[in-house]
Order: C-alpha cells, then sequence, then structure tokens
C-alpha cells in the first residue's frame, strides 16, 4: 500500500474497521513526507475533537497539540483522528460513543484501548505511525492486541498541550507502529521542551544512542493470573531474549499489588475534576434551556451526554477526594505512587529493565467484553498500570501468536528518561522476531 | 480529617446520592442502585490499600517538576471572534444558564 | 465580639496568572481572553513569575513564614463564571503561615496564612433570568490574606482594611481598580457562634457589613435566641446582610494536587526578595530612633518615603535639630519640583552640611537650597527672594502698629503671611513666605 492507496481506500476500510472518527477526503498525499493518525483527545484545528464522547461533539480546537503540529512541521499528513474509549475510560475501546475499531485479526474481537483505533491503524495501513495515548495502559494494551509496537516514553518527555486531559499526572503521548524504526524516528519529534507545558520543561535531553538491554527482571507477581496462551508466548519470548545474550532473572516485588488501587485513585481523582468543565456551555455541546438554574442546567446535560463508565469513573474520582475519604484514599494514593517508584529504583540499580507479559489474555471477542463488571474490566490492566503509575518509559514488543493466531505482547519498562534503551530492544527485536501483517478486508 | 472513616463495604446509597449531586449527575434510582453495588465492588478491591506503608516525599508529579515559571509578559495569541466562534454568545458575553 | 476577614487582592501584573493574557483596558467582553482562561479542552496551565514575586513580597510584608516547597491545588465547584469548574488555588502547602500585622504599630493582629488564587470571570443576569459571562477576569491573580478572629469592632476592622491596603500599595504598587476591587469575606461572631459574609467589594462595604451584622446578632441574642452559623451575602443598595440558601454555598471542593504546574522551591526564591519598609513602619522607626515628635515624622513620610530617608541623612551628616528644622520647612516647601527633575540629593546635603559649619547664613542656605532644588538659577532666585522681601518690608512699613502687635504677640505676625500670600498668589510656597516674613519682623524688632 502506497501512501495514495492508502487515502483512496480510507472510507471503506474505515466502514470495516471504524479505526477512524473523522478521516481525510483528500486522495492525494501532496508533498506529505509520511502519514500519521492521532487519538482522538489531541486537538487538531482541521478535524473536529471529541475524545470519544458526544458531550465534545462540534468541538473544533483552535490550536493543534504540539506532538500533532511538530509531525506536521517533520512533513507529516494528518489523516484521521481515532476511535477510543470516552475520555481514556476503558480498556477496550468499547466505551466509545462512535465507532469501535475492530481487531484486524479477528474483527469479533477487540482492538484494546483506550488507543483501540490508533492500534488498528498502525496495524493495518503500510508505513504508517499514530499518537497514542496512556495513563494506565492505553498505549500498550492495544498494540498488544493488534500486535504492533507501542513506545511511551517518560511522563514529561512529550508536550501535554492540546491533550484533553484524563488524568494530569499520569497521561502520556506516545506511539503506535508496526515498523519500530518509526519510533526511532519520531520520537525525537514529538518529545522536547515545550513553553505551553510546564511538565515538559525539566527533561535531561533525549538521546538516541543505541543503549542496550542487557538485564532484565520479571517479577513473579506479574506471571501469575495469565492465561495460558499468553504464558506461553511470553516464555517463548524469554528465550529469544536469552538467545540474545539478554540476562533474564525472576524477582519479587510486592509493591506491586498496591499498584493498581493507587492508579485508579489518583486517576479517577484527576479525571473526575478535568471534566467538571463539560457543563454545556462554551464548547462541544450547548444547546440546552438556559433558564433552567445553573445546577439543575449542568446535571440535566452532564447526565445525558456522558457514557456509563464516564460517570463510574466521575462517581469513584469525586468520592476518593471528598472530604472523610481523602486522607484513605487520595491522600494515601499519592503516598504509595512513591513507593512503587522507590520500588522499580531498587529493580533497576541491578538490571537494564523489568520484563512482564503487556496484558494477562489476548484481545477477548465483544460479546465476552459485555458481561464483565467494571472492577473485572479494571483487573485487567494490572501489568500496564505500574509503570504508568510511575511514569516510567515502557515498550510493547509483538512476541507471539496463539493457536487462533491472535497476537501476544511483553512489555519492557526501563528507568525515567531511558527511552534509548527501549527503541534499541524495538529495533533489535525486530530483527529476529517476524511482525505478522494482518490480512485486511478491504 | 473531621468525619468519620467510612468502611468500604458499607458504601450506601446516600453517600453515592451525595456524590451524585456534587459531580452534577443525575441518577435514577435504578442507577444509584446500581453504581452503589460497582463503586462498593471497586472499592473493596482498594482496601488493600490500607496495609501499604507510607511515604514522606512530596508527590505531585511521578518524576520532579518544579519552578518552571514564565515572564510577566502580556501577549495575545488567538482573536476574540476564533475563540468565541462555536459559543452562543450576546454582544460579545457568553450565554450561560440562570444564576437563580 | 470578634471579627475575622479574608482579603481577597488582585495582583498588579501586566499578564495573567496562568497564561499570557493582558489584565488591563479590555476594549469588550471576553476580549482578553485565550485557550487557558477559557477552560478549552486540550489548555494548560503556565505559572507567571510576578505573581511569585508579588505573593513574597506581601507575605514578607506581613511577616509571614515563608514555605520552603509550595505549590498548588485544584478547588472543584460549578458556577456559570467557573471556566473549568476548578479553580487553581493553594490548599495544605500555601507561600506564607502564621504571619502578624501591626494595626496602627500597636495591635498584633495574626495573619492565619496568606496564598495565591486565581480570580473566575463575571457574570450578569440577563432579563429572562439566564447569565451573560465575561471571561476577562478569569485568570487574573489574587492574593487572598486570612487573618485569626483578632479584630474586636466594624470599624477597627475597616482601619486594619485602610492600613493594610496603604501597604500593599506601597508595597506592591496597587492600580486604582484593584484598590477598589479588594474582596472580603467577613467572619463575625457576637457571641459564641459566626457568621460569614461573602464576597464584600470595597472597604466601606466592608464595614457596613460588619456593622448590620453585629447589630443583627445583638437583636437575636437579646431576644433569647441562638445564631446559626451560616453563609451569608451583602446587599449593596439596601445595606443588609441575608442568608444564602445552604444549597448554593455547601459544596464538598474535593482538593487534589495541581499537577500541570509542578512545585516550587519558594524558600530559596524568597532569600532574594527584599521589600521596602511601610510608611507607618517608617514613621514609628523615625520618631523612636530619633527622638523627634511622631506628628512631624509622619508629615515627612507623608510627603514622601524618599523625603524622610534624606532626612535620616541630613541628620548623619549634621546633627537632628539642624535636618529636622531644614526638612521640615525649605527641602519640603520645594520637593515636588525636586522630586520630578530626577536629580541627586547631594546639592541638598552640600547646602545644610555648610549651613551647619557656619560656612553660610541661613538666608544663603535657603536660596542656594531652592535654586537647586528648582532649577531656578541663582540670580533668579535671590530676585524672587528680594522681591518678596521688597513685598513684605512695604507691607510693614505701611503697617507699623503690626510691629508693635508683634512684640506682644507673635501669632500678628500670620496678618502679614496672609496678605503676601493672597498677594503673591502662590507664587511663593507658604514655608517660604513663613520663613521670610518671620526673619523681617525678627530683624526689625
Amino acid at each position: 500500500m502506497t501512501d495514495a492507496d492508502t487515502l483512496a481506500g480510507l472510507k471503506r476500510l474505515n466502514n470495516t474497521y471504524q479505526m477512524f472518527h473523522a478521516f481525510t477526503a483528500d486522495t492525494d498525499p501532496g508533498d506529505a513526507v509520511f502519514l500519521f493518525s492521532a487519538k482522538d483527545n489531541l486537538t487538531s484545528k482541521d478535524f473536529e475533537t471529541c475524545c470519544g464522547s458526544r458531550i465534545l461533539e462540534g468541538y473544533r480546537p483552535v490550536f493543534d497539540a504540539t506532538a500533532i503540529a511538530n509531525l506536521r512541521r517533520a512533513g507529516g499528513k494528518l489523516i484521521g483522528k481515532t476511535n477510543m474509549d470516552e475520555f481514556g475510560f476503558g480498556t477496550f475501546s468499547t466505551n466509545s460513543a462512535f465507532g469501535v475499531p475492530k481487531n484486524p485479526f479477528d474483527r469479533e474481537r477487540s482492538c484494546g484501548g483506550s488507543s483501540g483505533g490508533s492500534a488498528c491503524a498502525a496495524a493495518i495501513l503500510d508505513g504508517h505511525v499514530s499518537l497514542g495515548v496512556s495513563t494506565g495502559g492505553s498505549v500498550c494494551c492495544p498494540a498488544s492486541f493488534c500486535g504492533v509496537y507501542g513506545l511511551v516514553p517518560t511522563y514529561g518527555r512529550v508536550s501535554r498541550y492540546g491533550l484533553i486531559d484524563y488524568g494530569n499526572s499520569l497521561d502520556k503521548i506516545g506511539l503506535l507502529a508496526r515498523d519500530p524504526a518509526k519510533l526511532k524516528q519520531y520520537l525525537p519529534v514529538i518529545a522536547g521542551k515545550d513553553p505551553h507545558d510546564p511538565t515538559s520543561a525539566c527533561q535531561p535531553p533525549l538521546e538516541l544512542k543505541g543503549a542496550k538491554i542487557r538485564s532484565v527482571a520479571v517479577p513473579q507477581e506479574a506471571v501469575e493470573g495469565i492465561s495460558t496462551d499468553v504464558k506461553n508466548a511470553f516464555e517463548n519470548g524469554l528465550e529469544t531474549l536469552r538467545s540474545l545474550d539478554v540476562d533474564v532473572e525472576y524477582v519479587d516485588v510486592p509493591e506491586l499489588r498496591y499498584a493498581m488501587p493507587a492508579y485508579y485513585i489518583l486517576a479517577t481523582s484527576e479525571a473526575s475534576t478535568n471534566l467538571a468543565r463539560y457543563c454545556g456551555m462554551r464548547y462541544g455541546r450547548q444547546d440546552g434551556d438556559y433558564t433552567l438554574g445553573f445546577d439543575a442546567y449542568f446535571s440535566s446535560f452532564r447526565t445525558d451526554y456522558f457514557g456509563d463508565e464516564a460517570k463510574r469513573r466521575i462517581l469513584l474520582g469525586t468520592y476518593t477526594r471528598m472530604e472523610g475519604f481523602r486522607d484513605r484514599y487520595y491522600a494515601k494514593a499519592l503516598q504509595v505512587r512513591m513507593d512503587v517508584i522507590d520500588a522499580y529504583k531498587r529493580i533497576f540499580a541491578g538490571h537494564d529493565a523489568v520484563l512482564t507479559p503487556t496484558m494477562p489474555f489476548v484481545s477477548p471477542k465483544f460479546a465476552d467484553i459485555s458481561q464483565m463488571s467494571a472492577v473485572e474490566t479494571y483487573k485487567t490492566d494490572f501489568l500496564t498500570v505500574p509503570p504508568n503509575l510511575a511514569g516510567t518509559p515502557h515498550l510493547n514488543c509483538p512476541c507471539g501468536y496463539n493457536a487462533a493466531g491472535l497476537p501476544v505482547g511483553m512489555q519492557f519498562v526501563t528507568d525515567h528518561w531511558q527511552e534509548d534503551k527501549l527503541v534499541t530492544m524495538a529495533a533489535e527485536w525486530n530483527k529476529i522476531f517476524n511482525v505478522r501483517v494482518p490480512e485486511v478486508k478491504a | 480529617m473531621g468525619a468519620p472513616v467510612v468502611r468500604a463495604t458499607s458504601m450506601d446509597r446516600d453517600i453515592v446520592a451525595k456524590v451524585a449531586k456534587t459531580a452534577h449527575l443525575t441518577l435514577t434510582d435504578a442507577e444509584l442502585d446500581r453504581y452503589s453495588r460497582d463503586l462498593r465492588e471497586i472499592l473493596d478491591y482498594f482496601r488493600v490499600l490500607d496495609e501499604a506503608p507510607n511515604h514522606t516525599g512530596v508527590g505531585v508529579n511521578p518524576v520532579e517538576i518544579a519552578d518552571v515559571l514564565r515572564d510577566d509578559v502580556p501577549r495575545q495569541e488567538f482573536s476574540s471572534e476564533d475563540l468565541l466562534k462555536d459559543m452562543k454568545t450576546y454582544k460579545n458575553y457568553i450565554r450561560g444558564p440562570k444564576l437563580s | 465580639m470578634k471579627i475575622g476577614l479574608e482579603v481577597h487582592v488582585q495582583l498588579p501584573t501586566k499578564s495573567k496568572m496562568f497564561c499570557p493574557c493582558p489584565t488591563t483596558d479590555a476594549p469588550a467582553p471576553n476580549t482578553h481572553v485565550c485557550p487557558t482562561c477559557l477552560g478549552m479542552p486540550g489548555s494548560r496551565p503556565v505559572l507567571n513569575r510576578q505573581v511569585l514575586v508579588y505573593g513574597i513580597m506581601l507575605a514578607k510584608m506581613l511577616n509571614c513564614t515563608i514555605a520552603d516547597t509550595t505549590w498548588f491545588s485544584r478547588k472543584t465547584y460549578f458556577y456559570p463564571d467557573m471556566s473549568k469548574s476548578v479553580q487553581i488555588t493553594q490548599y495544605d502547602h500555601p507561600i506564607g503561615i502564621k504571619g502578624v500585622y501591626y494595626l496602627n504599630g500597636r495591635k498584633p493582629i495574626r495573619i492565619t496564612r496568606i496564598h495565591l488564587e486565581e480570580d473566575p470571570g463575571k457574570t450578569k443576569r440577563t432579563a429572562d433570568m439566564s447569565s451573560l459571562v465575561d471571561y476577562n477576569r478569569s485568570g487574573i491573580p489574587l492574593a487572598e490574606i486570612v487573618t485569626e478572629p483578632d479584630l474586636a469592632t466594624p470599624a477597627e476592622a475597616r482601619e486594619f482594611l485602610t492600613q493594610l491596603v496603604t501597604d500593599i500599595k506601597h508595597t506592591i504598587d496597587l492600580p486604582e481598580s484593584g484598590e477598589r476591587s479588594i474582596r472580603c469575606d467577613c467572619n463575625i461572631s457576637v457571641g459564641k457562634e459566626r457568621c460569614e459574609v461573602k464576597n464584600v467589594t470595597g472597604l466601606k462595604n466592608a464595614e457596613r457589613a460588619l456593622t448590620y451584622e453585629m447589630v443583627r446578632q445583638v437583636k437575636v441574642l437579646k431576644a433569647g435566641g441562638k445564631i446559626d452559623r451560616e453563609t451569608r451575602a451583602f446587599d449593596e443598595t439596601r445595606g443588609v446582610t441575608y442568608s444564602v440558601r445552604k444549597k448554593e454555598m455547601e459544596s464538598d471542593y474535593g482538593y487534589i494536587d495541581e499537577p500541570d504546574l509542578g512545585i516550587f522551591h519558594v524558600g530559596k526564591f524568597a532569600e532574594n526578595i527584599k521589600i521596602k519598609e511601610s510608611p507607618l513602619n517608617m514613621t514609628l522607626r523615625l520618631a523612636k530612633q530619633y527622638s523627634i515628635d511622631e506628628a512631624k515624622a509622619k508629615q515627612l513620610v507623608a510627603t514622601s518615603t524618599d523625603l524622610a530617608a534624606l532626612f535620616e541623612e541630613l541628620a548623619q551628616a549634621t546633627d537632628i535639630p539642624t535636618a529636622l528644622t531644614w526638612s521640615t520647612s525649605t527641602v519640603t516647601a520645594n520637593w515636588k519640583a525636586f522630586a520630578a527633575r530626577q536629580i541627586p540629593t547631594a546639592g541638598i546635603i552640600d547646602a545644610v552640611k555648610k549651613l551647619h559649619a557656619g560656612k553660610i547664613t541661613d538666608t544663603e542656605c535657603t536660596l542656594e537650597l531652592k535654586s537647586y532644588m528648582t532649577g531656578q538659577s541663582a540670580a533668579a532666585t535671590q530676585a524672587a527672594s528680594a522681591d518678596l522681601d521688597t513685598l513684605i518690608g512695604k507691607y510693614l512699613d505701611e503697617h507699623p502698629e503690626i510691629l508693635a502687635d508683634c512684640k506682644k504677640n507673635v501669632r500678628a505676625a500670620n496678618r502679614v503671611i496672609g496678605y503676601i500670600m493672597t498677594q503673591t498668589g502662590g507664587s511663593y510656597s507658604s514655608a517660604e513666605v513663613v520663613a521670610s516674613v518671620n526673619g523681617a519682623i525678627r530683624k526689625r524688632l
């Protein structure tokens, strides 16, 4: 598929796979050097930006997210905004108010979430790179389910200007691509200090010099409670690493069991404040009855246009920071995060990376997902949450396929600011591992 | 803090109703029941946090973000027309609901 | 009776707290706005350095302990003027705590804390009761100063506010609009329970609101009733406080840290920030340090703190009586002209030093000072002075009975002074006329 082919077939592809919420009608790449897409929680001037939510229908931002602007400046053409779970709330992209992306290896299965559309685009469009966003695992989970590479840089490495917030101390913009060379090529383009985002201002320079991962630590906790096909693929992955002279050691990390609750508390606490602004004024939908008192006006809007999961997380996050509960939940979670970071630092003193499977199972069927309770869904993130909570950079490498041909991924985590090791690993891995291209039905 | 700590398993409807009001969400009785159940399960899962050790650092961000300031120079990047283009306005005021 | 205040002061920065929108002279509603102060999805706050500087200066002025590290918090509540339904403020780590402020230099008023926060927009009602919102004010920086309930009466509260505003003006400057928009939440308890009157604008209204509330509480208690702890608002037009429906005001703000801004090592930052001595503190210090009349010290400081500082230099260079005499007469008389010319004080100090050493006479000193300070040439000054002397002499010649009166009562000279002032129509300062008339009379007697 050339870029022109991609553009010509975009509409039909999207009908089948539902990766894009909005996409270009251009059929000519013009003088674009490359094509890219971006998750629909990144502001774009020329496409409506909705974050997978009806409450933001009609939002036309006046500025591009820095990451998008930088890729454009480097010659990229933004071809579309990808479907996602509403505001990032989800693991399967099924909480989208618009299209739900279909797994390119089996369209009755999920692409993962919340950057499901981005992973799908990266998997089926040749030469593609997509911007995703990770808060608790939303880049590596879909990367794993769709069999592509997903790179999440350190928190603060990429400017969040233009990123519509889920959790401000957790959100990170990342890259998804079938070809790992794209990670090396585009990370320096999107990374860097941006005066519009203070959290990007304290990073050390990004140096991609080929630093290698020579030793990995595998937490015992990470290989329990995972499905057999994931376990097998992961162990094959470990064997392959050993053959590359990477030292593999199993370790105990008891702090990890606190990571999930701490993550959900911080993420939902922050999210509930970020979503308070959506009340039927100023942007998105504003078509309510102004003669209602403001409390009633705001409530009716939010009730009508937020989805189920968004409401659940708003309720949870409002509770965890309420007077009387704040100490036990919010304040405690802040402390636990520091503890988890300390635990990682201790491991990194003796190993280059932590390695786990990315997800505890392969992509589930939509029918099965609809049966899962909220807490069951949250628990599936237990492998991606710890590095996200700690703000450490991490990478999904496709490491195998189950009997039905569904992808399995493994996740490397390095210390803060050491994206170099991940980028090198992805390149080296790709030399010996054959990443399958899904059969695309147009 | 002043109010007593509520055990995670007794996430009663009244509390959820209060939370919903604070968050400006209107719930039906059925929804109140359903979300109460969900929150009860989730908070039950969170109980393990009570066992976690305390930590005395400053944890605002996972990496240190400190002393980032900008100079006091006025500057406007966007025009008022552009910013207000999709808003409901009246004589350049932005419209909103009744103040009661 | 106990009164405590939460005073909100707009800080006079050129751009807003978290975005570079201008803070003054907006041509129309919603013209000094941007994605950040409109709360548009994807926007992000960046702290204005000058806000931190002003905050630290005020904290020092209030003798607060400055935090080692400070950061910001989110206060969530829903109202049309709140562009993101979140106010970025400070919760458990404000920039300054445990200060003290001396009312009239004597009564200590304890300052609980000072913190920084952003202002919301402004709303107005339309005929059909919906709202119109102007976000020009959204994001303007505020300092909130919280006192302990150490104020004893509404009048004292007003005095405190007046003095506070003068000092703030002197420390960080304050434009007219900033001064008029001082907002207070006033807490008052006559008996055991207190009520809070929120969002009172201006010093006069603060006193009115507190007075009304005091009277109301006294009435209730006298009739044997109980005061309910509640939040009230002040109706400026009718001059009354009224209870605000609990539902409206009771909000669980659910404070969390604001990760978008990071932390600030203000302890270190504050080491390099110095503030000017306040006028009140200077007056008290001068009176004490130089054993001079407080009224005279106040006169000097009121003319200009630079003049008061010059008095100190003169006192070192010559002696206190000389410094005082000349500072309060000729130097004060010509101060305005001198200040406008922006020339060094050295010329003034030299003249007075020469006088003190006996090298020049009173008259010569007066002429030299006037000439130096106003820029009028010595000759012109002399001529003008001679004109004045001639005029005085003429009048005294025509009214010999005045000299006789002056022998008995020195105040008879006032007739001469009055006449000369009227005749010369302000071409000479009163200080100069007084000095010259007294001198002329002295010579003739």
